[in-house]
């Protein structure tokens, strides 16, 4: 269809072009800056021999003294609250202040302001972990069976924390023993949203495997429950969608999710060759016939 | 570039309902794509930092779905006027016209790869050469594969009545390569192709104007050309 006549326009700014590609990499290197802000603080330390009393007095504990947590110390073995731990250790012995706290230190205190924790902790895969490791003789491949201070720091862990603060707390504190699941975590949604993004309403470790239970959830009625708590509607084979989507500790999960994974796995991998082949093609078409198209304009301006 | 300053003969190209549903389609891909690998590359700060700015992963996840819901729109006015242009127009969907692949297609690429290498002249196009069909279906196909993965992660719960639960973790993986394809192809290859090209740029107007001046259109679809002219004799 013939529509009249146009003026030819040059007018428009090639320089318009180049001024928008450096705005463009101006905001990457500010993004690549920008890169230091959002890895998160590092975790509060965690109780040793010696105590900043600094941070001791801002922490949660830090209205308590000395002796609730550590019987008083006076030093025949008659403690009132924890006979074991009120024996103050000798300075002449050789493991002085060598030892792990961690490891020597009797939690039992712990139960008397925290009871419910301390009952699910008892039922849970860590407390049985730690019995396992008993009777072995030696701890398991993630290592030690964690009580209380192996996650929680007595004496600096923080009170008044926002779910989100909480969230990437736990994920760093559960990744540091099981760093698969936590990376397989971060790249779900609920990981990118909760922790990357701060999305509040996102799942974070505890909420699915339970913060003192840590149950690996592989019972089919537990599993569907769990998701239940955040999707009301889910169907039991909503349970089966899987969360730490990675082909490593396979082993670990439900027949159905390895079965599951395997086609997620296979299809996944198929998917990005099929990506990367069409835009090699597409890629390669484009620089040469552009190379061709470039030879050919200069060769007719000579 | 030595242009006269005498005005050139044009040509209607696109109609305007076309050249409608492609800055629907530029505006919402956009959308799209910035908001879908916000979530990609949440690790970053600048994505954090974007994110707030959008005011929170709800509001940006609201945002991704409502343009998915805008972009699927303009699918389906393009349907309809496809409709229309059969049932009402009683024109035809196929021939030298249409955008549906045929041999000259096979051949046309066949001769610009050999044209690439010196070895020819390059091919004579039709309405649309091979390349600006690949832009079309890219975007209609992968729309729909888009639309369905999408669907299947926004609403897991429904979709699981009827598919196994891993069906939503390849969708995760399907949905994220095929963005990566659509960004990437329509970010360099569709891009260089209409604007990179040497006598065009920096900027081909024809899909937002609707005209094309008449030497662009002897030599891009010099097919096209000679037919309107036979049918003008």
């Amino acid at each position: 269809m013939h529509t009249g006549t146009i003026k030819p326009n040059n007018t428009f700014k090639t320089e318009l072009i180049f001024v928008l590609l450096a705005i463009g990499c101006f905001l990457l290197i500010l993004g690549l800056f920008s890169n230091a802000q959002a890895n998160p603080t590092a975790s509060s330390p965690l109780s040793t021999w010696f105590v900043d009393m600094k941070q001791y007095s801002s922490a949660a504990h830090g209205s308590l003294k000395c002796e609730e947590c550590h019987g008083p110390m006076n030093g025949n073995g008659i403690g009132k609250m924890a006979p074991k731990a009120s024996l103050h250790p000798n300075p002449e012995a050789d493991g002085f202040l060598k030892t792990q706290t961690k490891r020597t230190f009797d939690y039992q205190s712990c139960k008397k302001c925290h009871g419910t924790a301390h009952e699910r902790f008892k039922k849970g895969e860590h407390a049985k972990a730690a019995a396992k490791e008993k009777t072995d003789g030696q701890p398991s491949k993630t290592g030690f069976a964690p009580t209380c201070g192996d996650c929680h720091s007595a004496h600096y862990a923080k009170s008044h924390q926002t779910r989100e603060m909480i969230g990437k707390e736990m994920t760093r504190t559960c990744g540091s023993c099981h760093p698969d699941q936590k990376a397989s975590f971060l790249a779900n949604y609920h990981g990118k949203a909760g922790v990357n993004l701060g999305y509040d309403k996102a799942a974070f470790c505890t909420d699915c495997h339970g913060a003192h239970t840590t149950i690996s959830l592989k019972d089919k009625d537990v599993v569907l429950a769990t998701c239940k708590r955040c999707h009301p509607n889910a169907t039991p084979e909503f349970a089966n969608i899987i969360i730490h989507d990675s082909t490593k500790n396979i082993a670990l999960k439900t027949d159905a999710k390895k079965a599951g994974l395997k086609w997620v796995y296979w299809l996944g991998s198929l998917s990005l060759f099929f990506v990367a082949a069409v835009l090699v093609f597409f890629y390669t078409h484009t620089g040469l016939l552009m190379l061709r198209k470039l030879h050919e304009k200069l060769r007719r301006h000579k | 570039m030595e242009t006269t300053c005498a005005p050139k003969e044009s040509y209607q190209r696109f109609h305007v309902l076309h050249r409608l549903l492609h800055i629907i389609i530029i505006f919402n891909f956009t959308l799209l794509a910035v908001t879908g690998f916000l979530l990609h590359f949440s690790p970053f700060g600048w994505a954090r930092f974007l994110v707030s700015v959008m005011g929170g992963v709800g509001a940006a996840g609201w945002l991704h779905r409502c343009s998915a819901l805008f972009l699927y729109l303009g699918i389906i006015i393009h349907l309809s006027w496809l409709f229309y242009y059969k049932l009402v127009l009683k024109k035809n969907l196929s021939g030298p016209d249409s955008v549906l692949p045929g041999k000259k297609d096979a051949k046309d690429l066949y001769q610009n790869l050999r044209y690439m290498f010196n070895r020819g002249t390059p091919p004579l196009f039709d309405r649309f050469s091979y390349l600006q069909k690949v832009d079309y279906w890219a975007v209609m196909l992968g729309m729909q594969s888009m639309g369905i993965t999408g669907l299947l992660m926004c609403f897991p719960e429904f979709f699981t009545r009827f598919v196994p639960g891993h069906f939503i973790n390849i969708a995760t993986h399907f949905h994220f390569h095929e963005a990566l394809l659509a960004v990437m192809y329509i970010g360099l290859v569709h891009m260089a192709d209409t604007h990179l090209v040497p006598d065009i740029f920096p900027m081909e107007k024809t899909i937002f104007t609707g005209k094309i001046d008449q030497d662009r259109f002897m030599e891009d679809h010099p097919e096209e050309w000679k037919r309107q002219q036979m049918v003008k004799e």
